[in-house]
């Protein structure tokens, strides 16, 4: 019902537009064009010149050379750039997963009426709005071998004779960065969730109460299918960004032990800093596809293209 | 009062054209580029040229990639700056750094083997030392006394065998002490640290042509001494490889909570000042070795050197010759505790009455080596890093893990030197 009502208003847009005449076009092009200026300076620009460099090899000390594919080429066999790829994956997803489901809740649960419902939103907001840099070396601390707080914790409580060392594994450092992120950014999704559930209009709740559905039906029969756009855009949000992870990473772990969480962004980076720009261009080409790729998906899987007027 | 705004943007512009400053890139802490100031205004007292400070971070990786982004650029300024003795091997070959006249610049009064090794490409003099460093142990006076040993240990032996023998004594009253710390993290640290006990077992990265043999029989000796200090013995703690750098080891150490400890010279001073737990109860030694071999030091520090696209090379080289003078170069020891890159400022009284352990360190620098000159250095470290860091993890065996370092190498060298 609803998703056709809007796909009529958006074609009637459509044929608005097609009555301008070229006066209110050249005027319409006019007021676009700083945006597309700084969309082109700032993002067109950047990404080709990306795009470009990673086709030469791009070294100081070695004359520039045209490489074509071969940096990508050699990406793919590079045993270093698959683990970190599949990492960063396996990591986004579960990060991703994690948030939404507990941003969720609390988006439900501050979304309803009880008292210090203001103050609980504004302390929730606390680790988003604490800089990356400066919650990752609290982690960090925490879960620092010889004096940090989790292992006083757990010895004291009698959980573990020996200390854990949390950085030390693989496996349990992976569990530390899912850990500070997702503390780290679930605030991001309770409130892009909490302002798509007041959008919703009240009246259709207390209809359905009305007529007898269950709290349980209402949240899926009305409250998510409205939420949809909503979750969709923080969902792109949240993947993309998590995909690019490198400030939490880089302090915590700082790609280790042994490389085990090493993700796209810490590898580039690395590359940049052995200046061979070429290779640092190509991951950030792939990364930029991925991010791409999802995105897209994304918006197909949500039928969120349809939404906004666009033919598929 | 745009109008007002527009002229005094005119004049600045003029201002700037009109007069010719030498620009100098230096990082560090406030206090540090508060006498960089100072010396560089009794530079323009003397000789007229005027300076301008780039003032950069205390962040060797910031520093780095900040010279980089002008120097790729082949950008005028910076004319002089102070770089890393790790870089200088990439910046040379990338033709940024002029050759320095040694007319003006006479390379003899600095240390020999470090100009020699770390100072010259193509036979031209290119840096020279203003601030030299080495790996050095540091060792608890009173707990070898009271535990019977009568000097700190020569081989890495003795050191484990006197780490259990404290450990068992000492953990009764502190369960977080611990034999020997020391940096083993993922980061350019390990590589000094691995340097010095591969070397200190006749081993190396490179050979004397330049081929990599990471994984000689030499290295895989010190590599397992390394692991097994954290898996065997476990004289060093777990977070040896996770978190411990620089200063996360100094303060294991300056707790009172190490029997030994592996750091750089800046430590020193840092464990003499009031607060410290081991004020008065360290000493300093050159770092153990293996049986019949001899103990090393992994060469660290800044050098001065003039950028190839700088438009005043000779206001340049002047200014270059004025830092690294004797006058200046004492100064900054009494001053900083910075470790001159001239050995004769390590005989003169009234330094070596302020920093006494100078003395020690003049003969360590002597022979300290300095880790591969090769344009493609860093790669080699970032390769050797993981590697190496795995081992100290226990997830890689240490054969396994130089039998892979050394492939890996073996195509960094294949692709990057023609």
């Amino acid at each position: 019902m609803l998703d056709s009502h809007q796909s009529q208003l958006s074609e009637n847009k459509i044929r608005s537009i097609k009555r301008y005449n070229s006066n209110d076009l050249v005027t319409a092009i006019l007021f676009l064009s700083p945006v597309i200026l700084f969309v082109s300076i700032l993002i067109v620009f950047p990404v080709i010149g990306t795009g470009i460099t990673s086709l030469y090899r791009d070294v100081s000390y070695l004359p520039k050379s045209f490489l074509g594919l071969d940096n990508y080429k050699a990406l793919i066999f590079s045993p270093d750039f698959r683990a970190s790829l599949v990492f960063t994956l396996i990591f986004t997803l579960f990060a991703v997963a994690c948030e939404t489901v507990l941003g969720l809740l609390f988006a439900l649960l501050l979304n309803e009426e009880f008292r210090g419902r203001n103050v609980l939103r504004v302390v929730i907001l606390i680790p988003w709005a604490i800089p990356t840099i400066v919650s990752a070396k609290v982690w960090k601390l925490i879960f620092e071998y010889s004096y940090g707080i989790l292992n006083v914790i757990i010895c004291g409580l009698g959980l573990s004779d020996e200390k854990i060392n949390w950085l030390g594994t693989g496996v349990t450092s992976f569990w530390a960065l899912l850990l500070a992120e997702v503390w780290k950014t679930t605030p991001f999704m309770i409130l892009i969730l909490l302002a798509g559930l007041q959008a919703i209009p009240r009246d259709l709740t207390m209809q359905a109460r009305m007529d007898g559905a269950k709290p349980i039906r209402r949240l899926f029969t009305i409250t998510l299918p409205l939420l949809r756009p909503v979750l969709l855009i923080a969902l792109i949000f949240r993947t993309v960004d998590t995909l690019r992870i490198f400030d939490l990473v880089f302090v915590l772990t700082g790609g280790g032990p042994g490389g085990s969480t090493k993700t796209l962004s810490l590898l580039g980076y690395e590359f940049f800093g052995n200046d061979r720009f070429g290779m640092g261009s190509a991951i950030s080409m792939i990364t930029f596809l991925i991010a791409l790729a999802i995105t897209l998906l994304y918006l197909k899987v949500g039928g969120f293209a349809k939404q906004l007027g666009v033919k598929q | 009062m745009i109008r007002l705004l527009l002229c005094l943007s005119l004049l600045g512009l003029f201002g700037c054209e009109s007069e010719k400053v030498l620009s100098f890139h230096v990082g560090g802490t406030a206090e540090e580029l508060h006498i960089w100031e100072e010396i560089i205004q009794d530079f323009t007292k003397q000789n007229g040229i005027k300076v301008e400070m780039l003032r950069s971070t205390s962040q060797t990786e910031q520093r780095k990639q900040s010279l980089m982004v002008s120097l790729r650029g082949g950008k005028s300024d910076p004319d002089v700056m102070l770089v890393d003795v790790a870089w200088i091997a990439q910046m040379a070959a990338s033709n940024w750094l002029a050759p320095l006249d040694t007319n003006i610049v006479s390379p003899s009064p600095f240390f020999a083997s470090i100009i020699q090794l770390a100072d010259h490409y193509n036979q031209q003099l290119i840096g020279v030392p203003i601030y030299v460093d080495g790996g050095i142990l540091y060792y608890r006076k009173d707990l070898l006394e009271k535990y019977g040993f009568d000097a700190p240990p020569t081989t890495w032996a003795e050191l484990i065998q006197m780490s259990e023998k404290v450990m068992k004594g000492e953990r009764k009253s502190d369960p977080d002490f611990w034999g020997y710390v020391w940096q083993g993290a993922q980061y350019e640290g390990l590589i000094c640290n691995a340097l010095e006990t591969f070397s200190s077992a006749g081993g190396g990265f490179f050979d004397s042509l330049g081929k990599p043999v990471v994984n000689s029989s030499e290295n895989r000796e010190a590599l397992k001494t390394m692991v097994g200090m954290i898996q065997d013995s476990k004289i060093s703690p777990p977070n040896t490889y996770t978190t411990m750098k620089e200063d996360e080891v100094r303060l294991q150490f300056q707790n009172g909570s190490a029997l030994f400890e592996r750091n750089w010279p800046y430590a020193a001073s840092l464990h003499a000042s009031e607060g410290s737990a081991v004020k008065n109860r360290f000493g300093m030694a050159p770092l153990p070795h293996f049986n019949g071999h001899e103990s090393a030091s992994t060469l660290g520090g800044w050098h001065a050197a003039v950028s190839r696209f700088s438009d005043q090379k000779e206001e340049a080289l002047h200014f270059v010759n004025y830092i690294s003078s004797f006058e200046v170069q004492k100064k900054l020891t009494l001053r900083m505790g910075y470790n001159p890159g001239r050995p004769d400022v390590y005989e003169d009284p009234e330094v070596q009455k302020k920093n006494p352990e100078l003395i020690e360190l003049k003969s360590i620098f002597k022979n300290a080596i300095p880790r591969p000159m090769v344009p493609y250095y860093s790669n080699v470290s970032q390769i050797l890093q993981k590697h190496l860091n795995a081992a100290l993890a226990g997830t890689t065996s240490p054969d396994d893990a130089l039998s892979q370092a050394q492939s890996e190498v073996q195509a960094v060298v294949n692709e990057f030197s023609h």
